[in-house]
């Protein structure tokens, strides 16, 4: 057995140290420094989730040469994430993620402090993410890389660098991916492309009221109708398999009442979860490429990549990789107002139909006024029952074509300005 | 719900059982527990493959535990292969790690059919004579001293994988005789036939009445009742032709618009926005032409395999246009549309019915030509039959190059091709197999040393001797590029090689699976571009 004053940091080292040491004719600007080892010894990385993408992004990081490693995460081990979330075994099931993953790192790897927070990412402040030199992303949900990006953009104070945090993203959906680097201010942000996104998935009410055809009606019906009269406030849990079984069985019920195939557990869980087929090989691939640019970003040794690129493994191994350019009038890393066309004899709640459903704006619950004027208000209850009336009223009969309006939601952390014209 | 199916969901809901029980029935080799290796492992062992193998004769030192998460600092000194198979063997308990702590080429030496029992090779930085041996008895698959008989269908052939990382670059390489796919997971497997309806088809068309005062029942008609109400009305008009130009695609389009009673029938506006695709003639695509003019396809024997038996069946039925109409068996998926419960499930019970007429007189094919060559009809389970119908517009039959090939009969004017492109990574490819030179020439790696720009020079010399053996000139690869490889020194830059390590165990899993679509035959990766790219070498 060897004690930890033998581990020699330049053996171990070796192939990082090479790309620091040594000089480039690629990338004749880097200069090797002995700092640079300081730097990514010494500085602070923020990983914000630690599922798929964020175990192997905390093992990469530690394998990078990273010391000084946070990782935030408010979600607990669930037996579905066994198939790749490496750091957990069975018996760490229920246990919190973050802890879970960086108490295994900090075993694993030597020197390397991982240290976990058990919260939200809303749940902390600008002075938090201050701290870190840099924050890589591996989430599951549009709405937290939107609150993070926003959030990272408002940080940001031109005449200070030291307040522009790159931004490294990634996500997966089966064998395929895409990572990218956002530099807040300077780069496209998340805002930016929000149009890449699919539409969200949803069914029309009335489809699912009155003319189920597939069994993904059937068991929106369960959910969205049937739960509500049946359970009355008490919220559905779709981590419990009881209330899955109940969803499963009252879909399948409808299903063969209407003479529909294909309503089975697992397709229930499916939708009503809005579940991502996940695998190990694919979050390597995009978590890699994450770590890959923040070792180049903190190092220099390399250029970064500017600034997305796409991976598909359905047909053969497919990368793109391109510069995204920015959005003229982004509600967040621009200064302009966002231009919106809609028909002004439509009502402000089909307007707001509209914006939920429109892939950039993709709103849960949207609250408008227009300058100081309140035109529909989520909350209070008060407030939204004396501005409910104008959900029913055309558009033109609230402001006029080219006025603009402010639009918040409470999922946010900014508020859209909307100038918009009456097709 | 069982346990395994809990924890396997994610996945499942890719490759399914049948995709899931390939996994479980795979032995993977792997030759050196370098970090792309191990990686490559890990991904492999937690979907949860059958078994695994590691051979590595070396002991683990200071370097392999800063580039290898499957190596501690407890393991400093011990076998690689047998901490490596501990540590890889945590990640699932329904996972057999084995491990072998020897040179593969003296177990070779011993036992040249070894590698039979391996449903996969992953050879990771071998020498290239090393490759070579590996590669050549994966593609006869050790057959000296094995009665190719005794091994399971499906199980005759060893794929051989090839990978290396050095510094920013990663590469990989599949070699095996012949793969093929029905289950490619196209984007889309609706075949709604509007411009070829079959009887069943028009009869549902007709039920509907296009006059109705009924708002609700005419903004519920399906739109391939729509659509082939005015396909067919065009026909009638254009002699049985269908549109062909994009003149005449628009005016059906405006045909359908005119039919309209609000610009919100959604209905109408889906059978419009189908028009373009439903005026592509349905026809036997090329692809698949192929398959049936391939001589396995043709002569059929007791050694054919299931797809080929099943490739061929398809080509009879093709051939008997009085039970084909000279096209494939229908997929017997249509998508959704606006419609009511009851009009979508009867068109969808048309559809289906219709498949299901198909598969049948495809497996009246099957058993038969099953008998003529001495097998037991039946032999090919139904469940089988109907997902090669399902998909026949897409399957997929795959010949790699042999490493020998790529050696000794180098693609001369596609390599020229490749280098021709200024934005191109085949120079990689070039500095890679230089690489394997100047290791053969000099007994180290360029760049491993202190005076790491000495090599420079050397290897360039290298790169030259492999440009001149292709006929092409000395200054097609920058220096540059040479100097960059000299900087990497042989070194292992752990993202690369978790890079990589994902990118060969999806194609692992896609060749074992044999499901979506795996690489021919090369992948390259420049993490300092953050660019990759796929060649046939």
């Amino acid at each position: 057995m060897v004690d930890t004053e033998t581990i020699n940091e330049n053996e171990r080292w070796a192939g990082v140290y090479k790309l620091l040491d040594r000089n480039s004719l690629i990338h004749p600007e880097f200069e090797p420094q002995e700092e640079i080892k300081e730097f990514i010894k010494s500085c602070k990385i923020l990983v914000i989730g630690a599922g798929g993408l964020g175990c192997e992004i905390l093992k990469n990081l530690a394998l990078s040469g990273f010391c000084d490693i946070h990782v935030i995460d408010m979600d607990t081990i669930d037996v579905s994430n066994l198939n790749r979330q490496f750091l957990f075994r069975r018996a760490d099931v229920g246990k919190p993620k973050a802890v879970t993953a960086a108490a295994f790192v900090n075993k694993r790897v030597q020197g390397v402090t991982v240290t976990p927070h058990y919260c939200k990412i809303q749940d902390k402040d600008e002075n938090f993410y201050q701290e870190f030199a840099l924050i890589i992303c591996g989430l599951d949900s549009i709405e937290a890389r939107r609150w993070i990006n926003a959030t990272l953009v408002g940080m940001r104070d031109e005449d200070d660098p030291d307040t522009i945090k790159p931004l490294i993203d990634g996500g997966t959906e089966g064998f395929k991916g895409q990572a990218r680097v956002i530099l807040p201010g300077i780069t496209s942000c998340y805002e930016c492309s929000m149009d890449m996104l699919s539409k969200p998935t949803g069914f029309p009410l009335c489809t699912i009221a009155n003319t189920p055809r597939l069994p993904e009606h059937c068991i929106e019906w369960a959910s969205v109708l049937e739960w509500p009269n049946k359970h009355g406030d008490r919220k559905m849990d779709t981590d419990d398999p009881k209330d899955i079984q109940w969803l499963y069985e009252t879909a399948l019920a409808r299903a063969k009442q209407y003479n529909i195939q294909g309503v089975t557990y697992s397709l229930t869980q499916g939708v009503v979860k809005n579940i991502i087929p996940a695998i190990a090989a694919t979050n390597a691939i995009i978590a890699a490429s994450c770590c890959n640019e923040a070792l180049k970003i903190a190092t220099t040794c390399a250029k970064n990549l500017n600034n997305y690129m796409m991976y598909s493994g359905n047909d053969s191994v497919y990368t793109y990789t391109f510069e995204h350019q920015r959005k003229e009038d982004c509600p967040v890393c621009s200064n302009s107002a966002t231009k919106l066309d809609f028909k002004g004899d439509k009502t402000l709640e089909e307007f707001m139909d509209y914006l939920k459903e429109k892939p950039d704006i993709q709103l849960k619950k949207p609250s408008f006024t227009l300058g100081g004027k309140l035109l529909y208000m989520q909350a209070p209850k008060q407030l939204e029952e004396t501005t409910r009336p104008n959900l029913a009223k055309p558009l033109k009969e609230l402001f006029a074509s080219g006025d603009e309006i402010t639009i918040t939601d409470a999922t946010l952390p900014f508020s859209l300005q909307a100038i918009v014209s009456f097709l | 719900m069982d346990a395994k199916t809990q924890k396997y969901d994610r996945q499942l809901r890719l490759w399914g059982n049948s995709g899931q029980d390939a996994l479980e029935s795979a032995h993977i080799l792997l030759v050196n527990a370098t970090a792309v290796g191990c990686e490559i492992l890990k991904n492999l062992v937690l979907p949860g493959i059958g078994q695994f193998t590691v051979i590595d004769q070396g002991t683990v030192t200071q370097n392999d535990i800063g580039s290898n998460f499957f190596l501690d600092f407890e393991s400093l000194g011990k076998p690689r292969a047998e901490r490596a198979c501990e540590l890889l063997g945590e990640l699932n308990e329904d996972v057999k790690g084995h491990w072998i702590a020897k040179d593969i080429l003296s177990i070779l030496k011993e036992d040249p059919a070894f590698l039979a029992q391996f449903s996969t090779v992953i050879a990771t930085n071998i020498t290239r004579e090393t490759a070579e041996k590996i590669a050549a008895l994966c593609w006869v698959n050790g057959q000296q001293g094995v009665d190719i008989n005794t091994i399971p269908a499906g199980k005759k052939k060893t794929a051989f994988v090839w990978v290396k990382t050095v510094g920013f670059i990663g590469a990989a390489r599949i070699a095996v005789p012949e793969h093929t796919i029905v289950e490619t997971h196209p984007d889309n497997v609706a075949d709604l036939r509007i411009d070829t309806p079959f009887p069943e088809l028009i009869a549902f068309t007709k039920s509907f009445d296009f006059n109705t005062q009924d708002g609700l029942e005419f903004g519920h008609i399906p739109y391939v009742a729509i659509l082939l109400k005015y396909m067919e009305e065009w026909k009638q008009e254009h002699g049985g032709k269908i549109p062909s130009t994009y003149a005449e695609k628009n005016q059906l389009k405006a045909a359908i618009r005119s039919g309209m009673r609000s610009a919100d029938d959604e209905n109408f506006e889906e059978a419009i926005n189908s028009v373009l695709r439903s005026c592509q003639p349905t026809v036997v695509p090329s692809s698949i032409k192929e398959i049936f003019n391939d001589p396995k396809c043709v002569n059929l024997t007791s050694e054919s395999s299931s797809f080929w038996i099943l490739a061929r069946a398809l080509k009879d039925f093709v051939d008997d246009y009085a039970k084909s109409a000279g096209l494939l068996p229908l997929s017997g998926t249509i998508p959704d549309m606006k419609a009511q419960t009851d009009s979508y499930v009867t068109l969808q019970s048309i559809y289906k019915a219709k498949a299901k007429q198909d598969i049948q007189e495809v497996s009246k094919i099957v058993d038969s030509l099953l008998e003529s060559i001495g097998l037991a009809p039946g032999s090919i389970p139904l469940q089988e039959i109907e997902t090669f119908c399902k998909f026949s517009a897409f399957l997929k039959v795959i010949r790699y190059r042999s490493l020998e090939q790529e050696y000794n009969q180098p693609k001369i004017k596609q390599i020229a091709s490749w280098l021709s492109d200024p934005d191109s990574i085949f120079p990689q490819y070039v500095l890679l197999r230089a690489s394997d030179s100047f290791y053969d020439d000099h007994g180290h790696h360029p760049g491993e040393g202190e005076n790491w720009e000495d090599d420079v020079d050397q290897l360039q010399g290298n790169v030259n001797i492999l440009l001149q053996s292709w006929g092409l000139e000395n200054d097609t690869i920058s220096k540059d590029l040479t100097h960059e490889i000299c900087r990497y020194g042989n070194g292992t830059i752990h993202n690369i090689a978790s890079f990589i390590g994902g990118v060969v165990s999806q194609e692992v899993i896609k060749l074992i699976t044999h499901q979506y679509i795996p690489m021919d035959n090369t992948f390259i990766f420049d993490g300092a571009r953050s660019v990759s790219a796929v060649f046939a070498v």
